[in-house]
């Protein structure tokens, strides 16, 4: 079996104006004297195309936060790809969007952290959301394909409403609505994080509920947490089948989170072509067949459909990267999430701990 | 689901744009993925200029592709056209 890899999620830094309590970054983020070079990134562009991948996702840390974004983009435009920013504005004005959008930029995603300003800048850490809605204005006077993204978790989930309604007069066309997913800094947050089952449900009915009313004019996406799933995500459809990421220093990962798993070395593209790492490397194949799979996902029917979730979830919460993702209900190790559900569900609430940015 | 009307004027929505022309296959790359075009469904989307109608657009087909079957042109236009645009991918101008 081939694998084509479709998209490149471009991580090309890890720096960050924002601190935000649920950043999917690794908790060790790389410096910036360890970051990939332009000409590194333009060779990979290149590569990528030529493997036939289609999207680039333009990622970090803060994606702006490298003053050679425009020349990023060209090149990554020239190499036939579609070019995504995922940015949180914080560093763009207008001559700079115009800039980027003349390089080729195709399309901008733009978080957002909560519709209030007071809560937003709290889980930023930083003071941003007054410059991010001047961002959105200003991105609305283009054209250029836009999309917002609400990340959402237990502290402004009861906001979704407010939050949908600035989506719709945001000039967005899409509104990406995503849970926070617990790697990362969102770990490390998890327990003041996680929505009550409540707040979950009561979230899939507003959103079932606009997407009726808005139909036409304003798509919607929506990321439920895996933690009150019955079977698990397909996580990035299937490891090192589609999508993946190099990382600021040019380590190729099949996900934002898979650099946590202990005892695999993820090769870089600055000692190996990108079309050997993807198709040859022992990492990106160590997950890619059922070959690993243990019960229940071995005799299982969804197999092929989720692929036993996710394997840096399966690290995380049972300290064995090869066991089913525990948030699927068929697995004994289960309980794991079933005790942190039944906590969350109590009544607690614990501090935040804020990412620092690397130097 | 309401059909696109033939005099509705469209053009492709922000962030799609179909691409490089030889690259191997005809696709519309649009914010989520990419949309394959098979048959004529790539000079479909290349005559949605934002100026001409559907109608016109259809004239320019059914002389493109030979007029022994009319109505059908007109039929799966219409159809690709109303899954495009409702699938966020063209917009009315």
């Amino acid at each position: 079996m081939t694998y084509e890899p479709k998209a490149l999620i471009a991580e090309v830094t890890h720096r960050c104006p924002l601190h935000c309590v649920y950043c999917s970054n690794p908790l060790e983020m790389q410096r910036r004297s360890e970051e990939l070079s332009t000409a590194d990134w333009v060779s990979i562009f290149q590569q990528a195309g030529e493997m036939g991948v289609l999207q680039l996702h333009l990622t970090g840390g803060e994606p702006l936060a490298r003053t050679d974004i425009a020349e990023l983009i060209k090149a990554g435009r020239s190499s036939g790809l579609y070019i995504n920013l995922i940015t949180s504005g914080v560093g763009l004005d207008g001559a700079k969007l115009d800039g980027l959008i003349d390089a080729g930029l195709d399309h901008i995603q733009l978080s957002f952290q909560d519709i209030e300003e007071g809560p937003a800048n709290e889980f930023a850490g930083t003071r941003s959301h007054a410059l991010k809605l001047r961002m959105a204005a200003m991105i609305r006077e283009r054209r250029v394909g836009f999309t917002l993204n609400m990340v959402v978790h237990r502290s402004n989930l009861d906001r979704l409403e407010q939050m949908i309604a600035f989506a719709e007069q945001s000039g967005a066309q899409r509104v990406e609505i995503a849970h926070v997913q617990y790697y990362g800094w969102a770990l490390k947050n998890r327990e003041a994080l996680l929505p009550t089952r409540a707040q979950v449900d009561k979230s899939i009915e507003t959103v079932e509920a606009a997407r009726t009313r808005l139909k036409g004019r304003l798509r919607i996406d929506f990321v439920l947490p895996d933690y009150y799933a019955k079977y698990p995500k397909p996580c990035m459809n299937g490891w090192g089948h589609q999508q993946m990421l190099i990382d600021p220093n040019g380590r190729v990962l099949p996900c934002h989170a898979a650099g946590v798993i202990p005892g695999l070395e993820f090769s870089s593209t600055r000692e190996h072509p990108l079309r050997w790492i993807w198709g040859e490397s022992p990492a990106i194949n160590k997950f890619r067949d059922e070959s690993w799979m243990p019960e229940p996902c071995k005799s299982c029917d969804r197999r092929t459909r989720d692929f036993g979730g996710c394997r840096c979830q399966a690290w995380l919460l049972t300290g064995d990267a090869a066991a089913t993702d525990p948030v699927c209900t068929l697995t004994p190790k289960h309980s794991v999430i079933e005790d942190i559900l039944a906590q969350v569900n109590g009544n607690s609430r614990s501090e935040w701990v804020y990412r620092i940015d690397p130097v | 689901m309401t059909l696109v009307g033939l005099e509705s004027i469209l053009r492709l929505a922000p962030g799609c744009r179909l691409n490089e022309h030889g690259a191997g296959q005809d696709l519309l790359l649009i914010p989520e993925g990419a949309l394959r075009m098979q048959g004529p469904a790539r000079k479909i989307v290349e005559l949605c200029d934002g100026v001409r109608p559907v109608r016109e657009i259809i004239e320019d087909l059914q002389h493109r592709y030979g007029s022994e079957d009319t109505a059908r042109i007109e039929t799966e236009t219409i159809a690709l056209l109303t899954r495009l645009r409702d699938r966020g991918a063209l917009e009315s101008v």
